[in-house]
């Protein structure tokens, strides 16, 4: 032993020599290898252990004498009452000088303890190498710097607790003063961020315990968690007076700007370990805890960010709501009720318009039935109603792209937010019962009127938006019924361009399916044919030679019945009357039927035609004689027009030729003689008796209207200065239904929809032979999402039906279960 | 001061070996040397005198054969006379020349 220890006490007064120099920074006139060479000689001769102590000791001792003094003197009772006890009476600036010299005194310390206990891992490299290895101690380099946390950081000291009345330790100091600091800079102050950066990394680099485990860092067992702690408080507090100044659009803006100040502070002051959880800190205590109470804000809240369009202030909300929720649940409900109001709103807006010229006593009836908005409308607002259509359509589609605008600049395009957006739109827009004839009723309008001279965008524009609205639309079938008797004015009265009616339809059918559109393009084919058609049988009569002198130019359109809507077909008038209404046509317009027919059906044969007079339209060429007694001005010559009236005109224009002179006939006398439906004939009469500028019949008495007592009489004194004259055609323009006409497109469509369910419930029962009521109700309500909604009631006295008729029966012994009878 | 290239070691008999520093770095002794502050550092010379020159010559020759080789697989042998053995033991015990040797697989 003394053996060992003669030859251990050389070699250690060697190193001891060696770490008070160290310590004094008197290394570099050391030599390295007579160090290492000491300590290496100390294990060979397997005195690791003592060297371990005698260093370990060594160190301990210098702290207690060198190290800790100053630190201790720097703990005055100022900065204890300042850092610990927050007595108010310190300004700022007094609290960051003392608060910085104090840390800074920490930091020298650190920097020399550590830089030495570097130097000294690095002399004792062979101790640590075999003896540490084998003793399975903390290397010598953890235990001694391990040194500064429990004779320093650690350290109470006597004084300062009595000060306190209750125990502390110097890091109590340190970790005050550092959170003191932040709170300043994050009131705004400067603070020296290396220096807190500088105490961080220390504490990063010691450890709870000497065995320096990777999760037992003093920066994440201590500092971190009081850090947090302390950050929650500020923000808490933050968030409360951020509530009273009730500026929603501020919080946005300052919750962005502490997000990105605690980001930066983590990069430059403390850790980027922190980051995430700091994060975490502000967005629960910024943005989740009063959310709901920021966004309902009156005046600043989601409502009038949306309305305001105040884009900066949502995308800065749409950013901070991902960041805590992924499904933005709260953004994602406001946006959608917000969608709904402003979609209902549209429809009040509407609703006041409509009823603003209107008898006030619609309207009381109107708001009696609660809101219901196919109320019974006179029919001279028939034009006003059909701008509050558009006007309608006009304002989702702006809606729309307000909408869309959001999503693209806000919202970065978010799918979950777009699908809720647009689930709210469908649900507005099929909350108002009449959505499928307004879409009609806006692309009849915008083909019809709009697209003349208009380029190619423009009509792409319009393409677009009939398809979007389409989209949202639930009732196909209602929408299918209406486009499909708006098209066929448009067709028959040649109104639209055919290639941009082809280009609407083709969309569609990408869109919804060719089941869809089979009888548009059935129309459009009728048309094509019909043009042939025509053509050929004017070469044909051209060929005969047949001198007729009275020459008349047919253009015929042969429309496939089941393609057409019924109103232009003349099927309704069949259900009015109770019978079909044959007009009796004029001899020469006969002769021509005939012929048409015979050479129609000479190549096919077996065909029915009908003809629709209430379709067509004729140019009929009117020759006005020179009125007697007049010498000068246009009545003193003949006047030969072209009149453009329809077919019903046509008919009794041609009874005129007949008359006699100055005698008239009576209303009912050219009824009886055409045989026009009375309502049509009062039309007819009216577009060429009342309007002064096509006013070829003088009417008895001389009124606006139409009565059946009325007569009329060959107006010899009509003058035009044009030409061609256009006899308007009142039933030519597409208008909003009256009450009547929608219940009774409701009815068809509804008897439309009991075939279609019928067919789903038989297609569904043959392929699954038995299935109970409920699966068999959802799986029709599957089959047919893409056409309409039907109503279970309905479904059910589908099926009732069905099995009046047997196509089912129900299963016995099982409550509503059915079986499909082959 | 930029560090040189080259640093010189020198045996007991103050025989000098010029060596390249990244080829002595191999050796975890040799680098805690030349990181600290010590004289060697600053002067760029490591003295070692109980290392006679012969085994300090092997031991040079075994830095540079190190650093000739260490990208590659599958390297001869480094020749050692028997009688060295010995002697070149000990020396790689002092420059902690263990190829399980944490410090140097640490760096």
């Amino acid at each position: 032993m003394s053996k060992e220890n003669s030859e251990f006490t050389p070699c250690w007064d060697i190193l001891r020599g060696a770490l008070t120099d160290i310590h004094n920074k008197n290394a570099s006139r050391l030599s390295f290898e007579n160090l290492y060479r000491a300590s290496y000689k100390i294990v060979l001769r397997k005195n690791g252990e003592l060297l371990y102590n005698s260093v370990k000791a060594f160190e301990e001792l210098w702290f207690r004498n060198h190290a800790l003094p100053p630190i201790a003197e720097l703990v005055s009772p100022n900065l204890i009452s300042i850092a610990l006890l927050q007595l108010p009476g310190s300004s700022a600036h007094e609290r960051r000088e003392t608060g910085e010299r104090f840390l800074r005194g920490i930091r020298s310390t650190w920097e020399d303890h550590n830089m030495s206990m570097n130097m000294v891992a690095d002399i004792l490299m062979y101790l640590e190498r075999t003896y540490v290895a084998e003793s399975r101690r903390p290397s010598i380099f953890a235990a001694t710097i391990g040194l500064f946390r429990d004779h320093i950081l650690r350290k109470d000291l006597d004084r300062a607790s009595e000060q306190l009345d209750r125990p502390f330790i110097i890091f109590d100091v340190l970790i005050a003063v550092v959170l003191d600091l932040i709170n300043m800079e994050r009131d705004g102050d400067i603070i020296d961020r290396n220096l807190l950066r500088q105490i961080t990394s220390m504490l990063e680099a010691l450890y709870e315990t000497d065995d320096e485990l990777e999760n037992d860092k003093l920066y994440l067992t201590v500092f971190e968690e009081r850090f947090l702690e302390a950050s929650r408080g500020f923000y808490k507090n933050e968030c409360e007076k951020l509530l009273r100044e009730g500026n929603a659009s501020a919080w946005l803006r300052h919750t962005q700007r502490r997000l990105r100040e605690e980001q930066d502070r983590c990069d430059t002051s403390l850790s980027i370990l922190t980051t995430d959880k700091i994060a975490s800190v502000v967005e629960e205590e910024l943005i989740v805890a009063k959310l709901k109470e920021f966004l309902a804000m009156e005046g600043s809240g989601m409502k009038s960010m949306i309305d305001n369009d105040r884009h900066e202030d949502l995308s800065i909300l749409y950013q901070l709501i991902s960041r805590v929720d992924k499904t933005k649940h709260a953004l994602k409900t406001i946006l959608q009720i917000r969608v709904m109001d402003l979609g209902l709103e549209i429809e009040q807006t509407l609703k006041s318009t409509d009823f603003s010229a209107p008898a006030a006593g619609a309207e009381a009836e109107d708001a009696a039935e609660g809101g219901e908005k196919s109320k019974v409308q006179p029919l001279s607002a028939a034009a006003q109603q059909t701008a509050a259509a558009i006007k309608w359509v006009d304002d989702v589609l702006q809606l729309k792209d307000k909408f869309d605008t959001l999503s693209k600049t806000c919202f970065n395009e978010d799918l979950v937010l777009q699908s809720a957006v647009t689930k709210s739109f469908a649900e507005f827009i099929n909350m108002f019962n009449r959505s499928s004839e307004f879409v009609s009723l806006f692309i009849d309008d915008s083909l019809k009127r709009g697209l003349k001279g208009k380029s190619d965008e423009d009509v792409e524009v319009v393409l677009q938006k009939a398809i979007v609205l389409l989209r949202y639309l639930a009732d196909r079938d209602m929408f299918e019924r209406y486009h499909q008797k708006h098209l066929a004015r448009r067709l028959l009265h040649n109104k639209s361009e055919i290639h941009i009616e082809k280009e609407l339809v083709r969309r569609m059918r990408a869109e919804l399916g060719n089941h869809f559109t089979a009888k548009f393009e059935g129309m459009f084919k009728d048309m094509e044919l019909s043009k042939d058609l025509s053509e050929n049988y004017r070469d044909h009569v051209r060929n005969l030679g047949d001198a007729d002198a009275k020459n008349i130019d047919l253009g015929i359109h042969v429309l496939t019945t089941n393609n057409w809507p019924p109103e232009v077909m003349g099927r309704s008038a069949v259900q009015e009357d109770g019978g079909r209404p044959d007009c009796t046509f004029p001899p020469a317009i006969k002769r021509l039927q005939e012929s048409f027919f015979k050479y129609y059906l000479k190549d096919r044969s077996g065909r029915v035609l009908t003809w629709v007079a209430s379709a067509g339209s004729a140019d009929v060429k009117c020759v006005f004689p020179k009125v007697p007694g007049k010498e000068s001005g246009p009545l003193s010559k003949e006047r030969r027009y072209e009149l453009n009236v329809s077919t019903y005109g046509m008919i009794v224009l041609e009874l005129f030729n007949d008359v006699a002179d100055g005698a008239s006939l009576s209303f009912e006398e050219i009824q009886a003689k055409t045989n026009i439906p009375a309502q049509d004939l009062v039309r007819t009469l009216g577009s060429l008796s009342i309007p002064p500028k096509s006013r070829v019949l003088a009417k008895e008495p001389m009124s606006k209207n139409v009565k059946a007592t009325d007569r009329f009489a060959f107006n010899a004194q009509f003058v035009s200065k044009t030409i061609k004259i256009k006899a308007p055609v009142i039933s030519s323009t597409s208008k909003v239904e009256d009450g009547d006409e929608r219940k009774e497109t409701e009815r068809k469509n509804d008897q439309t929809r009991a075939h279609v369910v019928d067919a789903a419930v038989v297609r569904i029962m043959k392929q699954r032979k038995e299935l109970s009521h409920t699966q068999l109700t959802t799986e029709v309500i599957g089959q047919l999402a893409g056409r309409f909604k039907p109503e279970i009631a309905m479904i059910k006295k589908r099926i009732e039906d069905l099995l009046v008729r047997e196509y089912l029966e129900r299963i016995e012994g099982e409550t509503a279960a059915y079986r499909y009878l082959a | 001061m930029a560090d040189s290239k080259y640093i010189t070691l020198v045996s007991g008999e103050g025989f000098e070996f010029v060596v390249l520093r990244e080829a002595a770095l191999v050796s975890p002794t040799i680098k805690g040397m030349l990181r600290s502050q010590f004289i060697e550092a600053r002067t760029g010379r490591c003295t070692f005198p109980e290392i006679s020159a012969h085994v300090l010559e092997k031991v040079v020759d075994y830095f540079h054969y190190w650093y000739r080789t260490r990208e590659q697989e599958d390297v001869p042998d480094m020749e050692i006379p028997p009688e060295m053995c010995l002697e070149l033991l000990m020396a790689a015990e002092y420059f902690n020349l263990d190829s399980k040797n944490p410090l140097r697989e640490r760096e």
